[in-house]
């Protein structure tokens, strides 16, 4: 579904990512984890066109992601749900759906399952009960409940999640990671990047592990979470 | 002494029956002005808000709106189209008036701000005091440096309620400006793409990630607040019948004041600050002195600064997240 070949990205003279080689197939979880400063967030948003890869080549559906601006990136299918969420502080929360949802209408909607707002508000009913509530008014897990929905106003194919576990209480987090196995089960595709590694990896089909920019390793989840070096470096083990 | 007793009767008399007049004729005044302040304080607080810049060209926007309505009501006067039906000649200058502004709102964010998104805060200013006095030089040059005639008056006809009179212009000014900001402030609030505004506005990372096209979004902004600006110029030259090349300067300092009077980057703000200032001007012309019209926006502005920099309805900066 999506391919990154060689990507390589630096924010000025530095170089933060170098040749990247990720693959994720349709309808897989798959997860980014690697330490601070790694480069996982530079990924997404390479991805998604806020930052431009200095070479290589990202081909999503046989179409090349390269040279497309950030909002034709969310109208072939690809939402991000930001680090930090990133809540529309002075809009309404049905006012920041409706932002999520801007790109509908101008492209095929896709087949499957169409979120709107309504089941986004079966997903998360505490966001109904807020509607008329300023974004920036709500709690952190509110917020990145509210952040997770908007990014299913557009009815993306592929969506990518940037830390959604980070600040949130435990019961939370637990939440949240259930509510993402049950997008993906939705056939939603999910490229997560995570600090919390354990919970990342065994929610996931595949990982990568990324370090200084480089992909260290690869493979599938549960391989990840039985390797020696990971366990020492990232869960503690 | 008797004589003298019944004089100073006689002037608190007149003066507590001129008062009421005097204040409701300073107050249309004052609403006139306030309502054309406030349509040129939207553009300042609109770009503001979106780019965090103050667009010091705007004011020049205001002075091509009352040369190219000076420009277009001439040419259908020549064709005949004013003595057909004035109304739909009126109708068309203000129509290309505003495309022909619109224009230049939109050109001028692409020539002189887009290359500057990211370049430090104080480039793009210079590039707008640039582009301020390339246009205008370009209208003096074109238009030559005397003043120019509105080629329609309006003259003094109106509604006439004891010592107070309103001319049918001025009441058109008041409405078509309360109408233009009602329907900015539903624009703003109510469609797709006026929250489209607000969430640029909030943040253009997340707008972007949203599907927001960000670069399309300022571009209506510039283009919105440029026509805002336009129907400002064409309203202040008919009403006092004479523009310049450089009447875009000290309007767009007033209107500047205004925004920051409402708070800069809040748009019922600049509606706000706008009227409050033309209502200061005009009662401070007539209480006061006329002589000092100019400084009183001025005096507001430091007063303001002074005691509320944030402006009447601006947020603290804290808010910005």
């Amino acid at each position: 579904m999506l391919k990154l070949l060689s990507i390589h990205t630096s924010y000025g003279h530095i170089k933060a990512l170098k040749d990247i080689d990720i693959e994720i197939a349709k309808g897989e979880i798959v997860c980014l984890i690697g330490s601070n400063g790694a480069g996982k967030t530079t990924t997404l948003l390479t991805i998604s066109g806020i930052l431009k890869p200095d070479s290589g080549d990202m081909i999503f559906e046989g179409e090349s992601l390269k040279n497309m601006a950030p909002h034709n990136v969310v109208n072939k299918g690809i939402c991000q749900v930001p680090e930090g969420r990133r809540i529309f502080p002075r809009l309404t929360v049905s006012e920041n759906l409706e932002m999520g949802a801007y790109s509908i209408g101008k492209r095929q909607k896709t087949k499957g399952k169409q979120y709107n707002m309504e089941k986004v508000f079966n997903l998360f009913p505490v966001l109904k009960e807020r509607t008329k509530q300023m974004g920036g008014t709500l709690s952190g897990g509110e917020q990145q409940m509210l952040a997770i929905g908007r990014a299913l106003m557009a009815n993306p194919k592929l969506l990518l999640l940037d830390e959604p576990s980070l600040g949130l209480a435990p019961i939370m987090v637990s939440k949240i990671f259930k509510t993402i196995k049950e997008i993906n089960e939705e056939g939603v595709t999910i490229l997560l990047v995570e600090q919390n590694a354990k919970a990342a990896l065994r929610l996931s089909h595949r990982g990568y592990v990324l370090e200084n920019g480089v992909i260290k390793l690869s493979g599938r989840g549960e391989d990840l979470l039985h390797n020696e070096n990971v366990k020492k470096a990232y869960l503690g083990d | 002494m008797h004589a003298g007793t019944l004089c100073i009767h006689d002037n608190i008399l007149t003066f507590l029956l001129k008062f009421p007049a005097m204040l409701l004729q300073q107050l249309i005044n004052g609403l006139t002005l306030g309502g054309v302040y406030a349509l040129i304080a939207l553009g300042y607080t609109m770009v503001y808000g979106i780019l965090e810049l103050i667009n010091f060209a705007h004011g020049e926007i205001y002075m091509l709106g009352a040369y190219l309505g000076i420009i277009f009501l001439g040419l259908f006067t020549v064709i005949g189209l004013t003595s057909v039906s004035l109304p739909l000649a009126l109708f068309f200058t203000v129509l290309l008036t505003i495309v022909v502004c619109s224009a230049y709102g939109f050109a001028m964010e692409k020539v002189a701000y887009k290359p500057l998104r990211n370049a430090p805060r104080l480039s793009p200013l210079i590039s707008a005091i640039g582009i301020s006095i390339f246009l205008q030089n370009y209208v003096m040059l074109t238009q030559g440096a005397t003043d120019q005639v509105f080629p329609q008056r309006f003259g003094d006809s109106g509604l006439q309620f004891l010592n107070v009179s309103m001319t049918y212009l001025q009441a058109l000014i008041i409405i078509v400006s309360g109408l233009l900001m009602l329907s900015l402030h539903l624009f703003i609030q109510k469609t797709r793409m006026g929250k489209a505004m607000r969430a640029v506005a909030q943040d253009k990372t997340m707008a972007a990630l949203a599907g927001i096209n960000v670069n399309g979004i300022i571009s209506v902004t510039f283009i919105i607040g440029a026509g805002l600006a336009a129907m400002a110029g064409i309203m202040v030259a008919s009403y006092y019948g004479l523009v310049n090349y450089y009447i875009g300067y000290i309007a767009g300092i007033k209107a500047f004041t205004a925004a920051v009077l409402g708070g800069i980057g809040n748009i019922p703000g600049a509606m706000v600050g706008g009227i409050i200032l033309g209502l200061v001007e005009s009662a401070g012309a007539a209480y006061i002195s006329s002589e000092y019209k100019d400084a009183y926006a001025f005096i507001i502005l430091i007063v303001i600064l002074l005691i509320k920099p944030a402006g009447i309805l601006g947020k603290n900066t804290e808010e910005k997240v």
